[in-house]
């Protein structure tokens, strides 16, 4: 694009451009500004208090395989094999 | 010279960090009484500047709602960390330069998560809608040279950050070099360059709609 392609008034256009960009540029927060931020501060310094370790995704995972594992009943230690079930049974009188 | 854009030790780059604020005295009094715990300060201080902190970010986000998040991002960053502050920047600067770092990470964000739900989309994980975010033209585009308009806000926002920043402070905050130069941490030489190519790209795309008017 050579210079000489340019109308001579796409100067004024350009400027009249950028014009429409520096009036459309006085946008305003909405009325209230200061309260919601005073809000998101209280939230910000006040957090849910919760255990670090909560907030990691892999001590989350072991506690619930810990539970499942402790928690659990013999039932499905039982069922896969027969030794433990006869471990478990009562003992004959 | 190029100067690193710390948030609070820009002492070594003080020679391009001297924005120049007309209420630079007021700031430094309303700095030393945030400083003291001051929540009076902390009003004067969001009153007096929320307006530039948010057309700031607006100007980069085109987005109300999102220019209005970021903007309540600023401020609660300046409460909390205002005790490192150590005035050698305006205090402008260092809410400018938070309000556009603030505004870029926010628009990486958010193309980012567009790019991942593009992906899953395209792999068939969930079929909830992709909606495109809502248009939220300004009025004044309605009205003549609505395609041109639109046209330049489109190319702005591809320019790349430093120059979209630069163009942006210029053109629609209107600082001067010299405070473009401070938000940026660089020279002001360097603020002249990344304007002229910022213009030098817009007027190559915007311009064939005026030769042909």
């Amino acid at each position: 694009m050579s210079e000489s392609d340019i109308r001579p008034d796409s100067d004024q256009e350009w400027e009249g451009l950028l014009g429409k960009l520096r009036t459309q540029s006085l946008a305003q927060p909405r009325p209230f500004f200061y309260t919601r931020v005073q809000a998101r501060l209280a939230t910000a310094t006040h957090p849910a208090w919760r255990p670090g370790w909560v907030r990691r995704p892999a001590y989350a995972l072991l506690l619930g395989a810990m539970v499942l594992l402790l928690g659990g009943d013999d039932t499905a230690l039982a069922a896969a094999g027969s030794a433990p079930v006869a471990a478990s049974a009562p003992a004959p009188r | 010279m190029t100067c690193a854009i710390p948030l609070f030790s820009i002492s070594e780059s003080s020679a391009c960090a001297e924005a120049v604020a007309p209420t630079i005295d007021a700031d430094a009094e309303l700095v030393a009484q945030l400083q003291r715990g001051s929540e009076a300060a902390f009003r004067t201080l969001v009153d007096r500047y929320q307006g530039r902190v948010y057309r700031t970010v607006y100007s980069l986000l085109r987005n109300p709602e999102e220019a209005e998040d970021v903007a309540q991002e600023v401020f609660v960053e300046v409460y909390q960390t205002i005790a490192r502050f150590r005035g050698d920047a305006a205090l402008s600067t260092w809410l400018y330069r938070l309000a556009t770092s603030r505004a870029l990470k926010n628009r990486r964000r958010a193309q980012a998560k567009k790019r991942f739900a593009y992906f899953t989309s395209l792999l068939g994980f969930g079929n909830e809608v992709l909606h495109e975010p809502p248009d939220h033209a300004h009025p004044l585009t309605l009205l003549e040279g609505r395609e041109q308009f639109e046209l330049l806000l489109a190319h702005i926002a591809r320019l790349p950050d430093q120059q979209q920043v630069a163009f942006t402070l210029r053109h629609e905050q209107e600082l001067s070099y010299e405070e473009i130069a401070a938000v940026l941490g660089t020279t002001v030489a360097a603020v002249e360059s990344l304007l002229f190519r910022a213009r030098q790209t817009l007027r190559k795309h915007v311009q064939p709609s005026f030769r042909h008017v």
